[in-house]
């Protein structure tokens, strides 16, 4: 990268997001690491990014609850200025069948995995405007495309994320701002390590690839999308899933 | 700043800041609609002029709502502006 870019990576302190705000910090970015409730693992992050010899802001923020997005980007903005490349990486699941899934297990994983991502949007624009610079990933899911038994909720939220950036990358491609998703499969993350050993080889079992990725393999795509390189490329899915789906 | 002056500076900023070649600040109106059917600016193009607005006159612009009546015409602008910045009386 020619310039200092200031990126912020939500829900940082772990699994893809934590590979992606070392991603970026190799690449030369200043990285602010946000989280919800994992403060010693975010500050291991931080740790981590400051190794790289790159600036790091660690904010604490549920990015479902507007005010605490708004002084986010406020702290941020005393501190470094504008905010140049957001990765909405942020999530959880509540899984559940439709028919059992309760009120608030739909909300909250509306709120988090959608309305956070909105949010971070709607403030990080202005300032890609003011700059005409700015790259957004959305990191999205096959259940996004494909829907997922038991995770209606999380797959609504995926999908709608997708067609959000999709939505969001038409209106500010005049000014110089991509925005684009990445799109994992199935990952080593805690998530996975979670499954038991049956479900392990039935997932192996429809990768081409047979293993499954690393975030490090999806952090790779991240950086990617938001390099100089990358400027044309809008509205775009960048699948990292070792052809599981082939989307 | 009085007020003509700051619809003058207004009138630039949407000639300027918007690349409206060929059309005079002078020309513009002051209750003509800004958007649609005023100056054919459709609300893609509102997204930079708010990002100017709010840095030049360090207003804060926040929602669609008070877009609309914000960007209604020079006119409101002008007056939008001026009850955001506390002690400014024009």
């Amino acid at each position: 990268m020619v310039e200092t870019r200031n990126a912020l990576v939500t829900g940082a302190s772990r699994g893809i997001g934590r590979a992606t705000a070392l991603a970026l910090a190799s690449a030369g970015v200043r990285v602010v690491i946000n989280y919800a409730r994992s403060a010693a693992e975010a500050a291991t992050t931080a740790e981590a990014v400051s190794a790289h010899g790159v600036a790091v802001e660690v904010v604490q923020a549920d990015v479902a609850d507007a005010q605490a997005v708004a002084k986010m980007f406020e702290h941020v903005k005393q501190r470094w200025g504008g905010i140049d490349i957001l990765v909405n990486n942020a999530a959880m699941t509540h899984d559940a069948v439709l028919m059992m899934l309760s009120d608030s297990g739909w909300d909250e994983v509306l709120a988090t995995n959608l309305r956070g991502a909105f949010l971070c949007c709607r403030q990080a624009v202005r300032s890609m405007i003011a700059g005409h610079w700015g790259r957004i990933v959305n990191v999205v899911s096959p259940a996004g495309f494909l829907g997922q038994r038991g995770a209606a909720n999380y797959a609504a939220a995926k999908g709608g994320l997708l067609s959000m950036g999709k939505s969001l990358a038409r209106e500010v491609a005049r000014y110089g701002i991509t925005v684009n998703a990445v799109c994992p499969g199935f990952v080593e993350t805690e998530l996975v390590a979670n499954l038991s050993s049956e479900m392990r080889e039935r997932f192996l079992a429809q990768i081409p690839a047979e293993r499954f990725g690393t975030p490090e393999e999806v952090a790779a795509a991240i950086a990617f999308l938001v390099s100089e390189g990358a400027r044309y490329i809008t509205g775009a899915t960048l699948t990292v899933d070792g052809g599981l789906t082939m989307i | 700043m009085d007020r003509n002056e700051l619809k003058m500076q207004l009138k630039h900023l949407l000639v300027e800041g918007l690349k409206l070649d060929g059309v005079r600040p002078e020309s513009i109106r002051d209750a003509e609609p800004i958007f649609v059917e005023g100056l054919g600016l459709d609300s893609i193009d509102a997204l930079e002029l708010v990002v100017l607005v709010e840095e030049k006159f360090h207003v804060v612009i926040p929602d669609e709502e008070v877009g609309k009546l914000a960007f209604a015409s020079i006119d409101a602008l002008a007056d939008y502006i001026v009850r955001q910045q506390p002690g400014a009386r024009v």
